[in-house]
């Protein structure tokens, strides 16, 4: 009997398929769309163990200059499985998605008191300013409601948007802890609850509407990148979807926010008291553009040149919106900025100091700008609350000028003392200023 | 007269022919001998590279999957050999009940083989086990606490399998103790034995009263068994390519995954736990599954033909064997639907 070969062709066949196979995903692996050349391994300084996370995002941003990839690479604040060479695996335990300083996961991916969790006395207590600032509390908005609706009598911030704790009171207004406004949520009256399921998306631990122009990431990233109207990205990461929203426009960590940040949250429209819902603002651009002046403040109020040219943070420290550290019960309680600090009253010039000490924290915060220039022995303007502004510098000739954190350009600070100003030095109020100094709608 | 090798000895002259049609075996032990071969040789192999301990086990697969040259094909191979091992094993061990193929003195050749299953299923659990990702937690935790339920030698037995009184450090090393050593051993000798005793009982089971019927040869033999293995190791190699065994990230015994999921071999005992009563679900009644299919040629199974599916003689028998099959099939359908 002689057995036909056919079968056994067949059979290796078979055999030799499977091993071709195996040849094409060695010579084709699966991150072979986004490299060609063998994987790209990163040893970043700091932890000395090899990252092969470049092997597909090769070409994506340095996140910040004060984070250089050499020397922090990608997994000390992303997480994730840097040996790893398929996505799935790789990006198993990644912090927070996409976004490591998203505050579930922030202590993890950004904290340590070597970095954002550093002591509150150098000013590094970044972490803990955020989550307890209004920003993130929601309180003033919280207390506000509740006393409207007769759930408490005073304005005293009692609830948060999560609960929240602060051990170490530093400031009269401050409060040690607030509590969670969800979890009693059922006992307070109808509208109360309706701002809790409607309203409480405003605050940097939440997820923004998904809607062009309120996109924005969460966290410290809510502020700190810079996110593009439909929220997509448009670096050079080539496993990024140029058309997906969520992202930000880079991988990029910014100090200098530009005032369409500010705006995903702020401006955008209001949260009626009657109905307890959003409404949107009708009249903002519907594709972004539009110049600032027109298209993106409240119609209804007045603004003074220095508020439509500047961008917000040249004029709000970091004290103000990163909070002092303090749960606080309304903005007002940290505002240490008025329109005195830069322009003086009539008898006296703005409050002054020099950068002295190479580890001032504004010298620090002005390395951190691309535009500064700040040296030391230079003159900065300082708050009451005794934060320099680093960005407004008095000149050697006496006069003042801010410098904007955003673009660089330069303004000269017109002084009270020595004009025609009639100001009352106790009535810092906007009203006050805006009677004389509001300007028209170009 | 010179002796027969080894080799000869596992391939007789000529074995009776309608017992060597493919549609009487369907090739299932044959194949089962290939996995486990398959599965001890790109397992030597992974060893170079494993580290059993918890810091550094999980990185070394990944190290094996994507850095060490090949690594990946070892890997993979030793990954679907030893599931497909558990699949031909599981249907080899029906079709032997279903053919009557433990009567006449292969009883104890069936336990041997029952044996071989249960030490499969603790090396496929413990080469789980050895990923020491974080998709293992849960199942890791489920399946060694029910050994804390066995009456008396529960805690001693958790213990030992273990390596402490919970689940830490010292558990990935004594997985891998039993994995390469522990199980692999006695799973070698039993498997060589249950080859052995597959001869040693008269080669593969037909009836003897038969005689003059179609003999086939070595050669035909040898020859099947090189085309079945060309179609096992390239489908291998197919699968391989396709497929990456799972690979999280590793595992942090404080934070287990909420996802609690056995591997897919152990889905029916996952199920039976969600039924009731841990120790009757978890333990007693596979074990008293384990006793009864043992039980079968001892007590139940009364009948004698051999070589052909389904004798009338062996109905109990496949009522018996067919609903547990039916049973452990809808169990594990049901828990991976979930």
């Amino acid at each position: 009997m002689t057995a036909s070969p056919r079968p056994m062709m067949l059979a290796a066949l078979v055999l030799t398929g499977g091993v071709a196979l195996v040849g094409v995903r060695q010579a084709a692996p699966p991150y072979g769309q986004f490299v060609s050349s063998p994987p790209v391994v990163l040893i970043p300084s700091l932890s000395g163990e090899p990252e092969y996370c470049l092997t597909c995002h090769e070409g994506i941003e340095e996140i910040s200059s004060a984070h250089p990839t050499e020397v922090f690479g990608c997994v000390r604040c992303h997480g994730g499985q840097p040996l790893a060479l398929d996505a799935e695996t790789a990006h198993a335990g990644l912090l927070g998605g996409r976004n490591p300083s998203t505050f579930d996961v922030v202590e993890a991916g950004c904290g340590g008191s070597e970095c954002h969790s550093g002591p509150a006395e150098d000013g590094l207590d970044h972490i803990h300013r955020s989550r307890v600032s209004l920003q993130s509390t929601y309180a003033g908005a919280i207390a506000a409601v509740r006393q409207a609706f007769g759930s408490q009598s005073d304005r005293k911030a009692h609830f948060a948007a999560a609960s929240v704790t602060d051990p170490e009171v530093t400031t009269p207004t401050g409060l040690p802890s607030l509590d969670a406004l969800l979890p009693i949520a059922a006992s307070e009256p109808a509208q109360v609850q309706a701002f809790v399921t409607r309203c409480l998306t405003c605050h940097l631990g939440s997820e923004a509407l998904d809607r062009p122009g309120y996109r924005r990431l969460d966290g410290c990233a809510a502020c700190h990148t810079v996110t593009n109207w439909d929220g997509t990205y448009t670096g050079n990461d080539p496993t990024l979807a140029r058309t997906e929203s969520g992202h930000a426009a880079t991988h990029r960590l910014t100090t200098s926010i530009p005032f369409t940040q500010c705006n995903t949250c702020h401006n955008r429209g209001n949260y009626s008291l009657v109905d307890m819902t959003f409404h949107q603002r009708m009249d903002l651009p519907p594709d972004g553009t539009g110049a600032r002046s027109v298209a993106y403040y409240q119609p209804i109020a007045q603004f003074t040149a220095c508020e439509r040219e500047l961008d917000c943070i040249d004029c709000h420290p970091s004290s103000e919106v990163m909070g002092d550290g303090d749960l606080h019960s309304a903005m007002s309680e940290v505002r240490t900025l008025e329109c005195r600090t830069c322009h003086g009253t009539p008898t006296e010039s703005p409050a002054t100091r020099s950068v002295t000490d190479s580890a001032d924290p504004a010298l620090r915060q002005a390395q951190l700008n691309p535009f500064s220039t700040l040296t030391l022995g230079e003159t900065v303007v300082v708050t009451d609350g005794g934060s320099a502004l680093w960005n407004v510098r008095q000149r050697p000739d006496g006069s003042y000028q801010l410098m904007s954190k955003v673009t660089g350009t330069v303004f000269a600070i017109p002084q009270v003392a020595g004009s025609s100003c009639e100001q009352d030095p106790q009535d810092q109020t906007s009203s006050a200023c805006h009677e004389c100094h509001s300007v028209q709608e170009p | 007269m010179k002796r027969p090798n080894f080799f000869e000895h596992l391939h007789p002259p000529t074995i009776p022919e309608p017992q060597a049609r493919f549609r009487y075996t369907l090739g299932l032990g044959g194949l089962s001998g290939f996995f486990f071969l398959v599965t001890t040789i790109t397992g030597a192999l992974l060893l170079f590279y494993y580290s059993p301990t918890s810091e550094q086990a999980n990185t070394s697969v990944q190290l094996i999957q994507y850095h060490v040259p090949f690594g990946w094909v070892i890997r993979g191979l030793h990954f679907w050999s030893a599931q497909a091992l558990v699949v031909t094993a599981g249907f080899h061990l029906l079709r032997v009940a279903l053919t009557g193929g433990f009567r006449a003195g292969r009883r104890f050749n069936w336990l041997l083989g029952l044996a071989l299953l249960v030490a499969l299923l603790g090396l496929d659990f413990s080469g789980y086990g050895l990923r020491w990702d974080a998709s293992i937690g849960w199942a890791l935790l489920v399946g060694t606490n029910l050994l804390r339920l066995v009456p008396l030698a529960g805690s001693g037995l958790y213990q030992w399998v273990v390596g402490g009184s919970q689940l830490g450090e010292a558990t990935v090393l004594r997985l891998y103790g039993w994995h390469v050593f522990g199980l692999m051993l006695p799973a070698f000798v039993v498997a060589v034995w249950h080859l052995f005793r597959v001869r040693r009982d008269g080669g593969i089971a037909h009836d003897p009263a038969l005689q003059g019927e179609a003999r086939l040869p070595r050669s035909a033999l040898v020859r099947r068994e090189m085309l079945a293995m060309l179609v096992a190791g390239g489908a291998l190699l197919v699968v391989t390519s396709l497929a990456t065994p799972a690979l999280d990230g590793p595992l942090d015994l404080s934070v287990l995954s909420t996802e609690a999921h056995a591997p897919w071999f152990f889905l029916s005992i996952q199920e039976l736990l969600r039924l009731g009563n841990p120790l009757w679900m978890g333990v007693i009644l596979p074990l008293a599954a384990l006793a009864l299919l043992a039980f079968l040629p001892y007590g139940i199974d009364r009948g004698s033909s051999l070589g052909r599916w389904l004798p009338s003689d062996g109905r109990l028998t496949q009522v018996i064997v067919l609903t547990l099959a039916v049973g452990l099939g809808l169990l594990t359908v049901r828990g991976a639907l979930r």
